[in-house]
């Protein structure tokens, strides 16, 4: 089937194989005692149990999450409405396209100062990171969705008597909807890079303080143990947005 | 440029009218003319008593080559589309869809396939459904068996007659094929390019009904397309 990739669940039997050779190889490494960066991975869950036992992970975690939840949610909301915008009016395209496109390929963290100006080093600022880095791939991907609408279905629903207004809900949106689900996968993983580099280049808190901490302080299997729980945080939100794409795409 | 000139047909009421020609002869653009998807710069097509003014008249409905299925509905949701559009309430809707389904030979565990479960004969029978779901005067289908294989498009063909005599509606069919236009219609317009123009109207007086006779095989049949492809043949 052409659209089995959809379908297919995020770790397969395969995936979790990988994922177990992989810490095999990093217990006996870590066993060989190489170097200190590298501990072995029972090392690593010790300290990430302890980190949990402790509650200092959820409160890190807490902090991250809430950032995380403030920034992408209206990012989300935001970037589908003007993806679908600039999707549908040309208007709209040509006075946005050129800013949206360059702000999507500049590195953010070159903004890092003008953030600091506006939001202060408080945890708003990590919302702000995590909006900046996950609205743009929703715009465009919103946009290429609306923009990829058949013409045929158009025609279509123009000949059977469809107002603008119905036009946009029943042709352009669901057509767009794998896209805009696309568009929001990747803007949930671009926000998670988001709330780390804001927790780690402006404010210190949450998770990305953390991050720093055991860094500076060598403990480096706590280290390991806040980026195994970044990954998570990444692979999870990924994960529900896909659940949702699920829901909303049965067609494919 | 203009698309096309100096077009005077009219089409009677439960004719079956087929326009052909070769292409750039401008044959899509007056169907769609008809169904007010093209604004027309001068002159004026009127269906019954109504002048076209723009697309979504109650009186004609299209059925399109390429099937133009919403991909993300299901057989009954897309016939049921065009009484969505017009406000139609959903269990009046579903009636009438079910009912437009069964009369394309669509009835039952075909209802909530996707276009991607049917095959291309089994999608323009949906297109059709939709069509005949909102209860037209007239039906304008544009190539609407061309990327359907032979067999299918026999069947297809067959039982497009056989649905028209039972309707009676008055059908407009735009197609390059020879043996369809003169299968189905009771008279086929020659469109010439550059501009479109009518170039001649052809009278197929082949006996109803044609499905139940199998008009295909007579030698009557082999003469008039035949004698349409000499008049196409000149316009190359």
């Amino acid at each position: 089937m052409k659209f089995a990739a959809v379908q297919e669940p995020a770790f397969g039997r395969g995936g979790l194989a990988a994922i177990g050779a992989l810490l095999a190889v990093w217990e006996i490494l870590g066993r060989m005692e190489l170097t200190i960066f590298v501990p072995p991975a029972s090392a690593v869950a010790e300290a990430w149990w302890g980190l949990v036992s402790t509650g200092t992970l959820a409160k890190a975690g807490a902090s991250s999450l809430l950032s995380l939840a403030k920034g992408f949610v209206p990012a989300a909301f935001l970037g589908v409405a003007l993806g679908l915008a600039m999707g549908r009016f040309r208007t709209v395209r040509y006075l946005l396209d050129g800013w949206i496109n360059a702000l999507m390929s500049a590195p953010l963290s070159a903004l890092v100062p003008v953030l600091i100006a506006l939001f202060g080093i408080r945890d708003t600022v990590v919302a702000a990171t995590v909006f900046l880095f996950s609205f743009f791939v929703i715009v465009v991907n919103t946009m290429t969705g609306v923009r990829g609408t058949e013409r045929s279905l158009v025609e279509m629903a123009r000949a059977f008597g469809a107002s603008e207004a119905a036009l946009f809900a029943r042709v352009y949106l669901p057509s767009a909807l794998p896209a805009v689900m696309l568009g929001l996968r990747l803007g949930a993983v671009q926000a998670v890079k988001g709330m780390v580099v804001g927790e780690m280049l402006i404010s210190l808190v949450g998770m990305g303080e953390r991050l720093i901490y055991y860094g500076n302080t060598f403990l480096i299997p706590e280290l390991y143990a806040v980026i195994v729980s970044v990954l998570l945080v990444a692979i999870l939100s990924s994960t529900f947005v896909q659940t949702c794409e699920r829901a909303l795409v049965r067609w494919k | 440029m203009q698309a096309l000139v100096g077009i005077d047909i009219e089409v009677k009421a439960g004719e079956f009218l087929s326009l052909i020609g070769p292409s750039g002869c401008g044959k899509t653009t007056l169907l769609k003319s008809i169904a007010g998807l093209q604004p027309v710069e001068a002159g004026r097509i009127t269906i019954g008593a109504r002048a076209v003014t723009g697309p979504g008249g109650a009186e004609a409905s299209l059925v399109f080559q390429d099937f133009a299925l919403l991909p993300w509905a299901t057989a009954l949701e897309n016939a049921e589309f065009g009484l969505r559009l017009r406000g139609v309430p959903a269990a009046e809707r579903a009636v009438a869809a079910r009912r437009a389904l069964a009369k394309v030979g669509l009835a039952g565990s075909f209802e909530q396939a996707y276009p991607s479960q049917l095959s291309g004969g089994m999608q323009q029978r949906v297109g059709l459904a939709r069509a005949l779901a909102v209860n037209p005067q007239v039906l304008l289908m544009d190539e609407p068996f061309a990327s359907i294989d032979e067999q299918t498009r026999r069947i297809l063909q067959d039982d497009l007659l056989r649905m028209w005599s039972e309707e009676r509606k008055t059908v407009v069919l735009v197609t390059h094929s020879m043996e369809e236009a003169i299968y189905l219609s009771d008279r086929v317009v020659v469109l010439s390019p550059r501009p479109g123009k009518v170039h001649r109207v052809f009278e197929v007086p082949l006996p109803r009904p044609r499905e139940a006779l199998d008009v295909r095989a007579s030698g009557e049949f082999a003469r008039l397309v035949d004698e349409l492809w000499r008049i196409l043949k000149k316009m190359q």
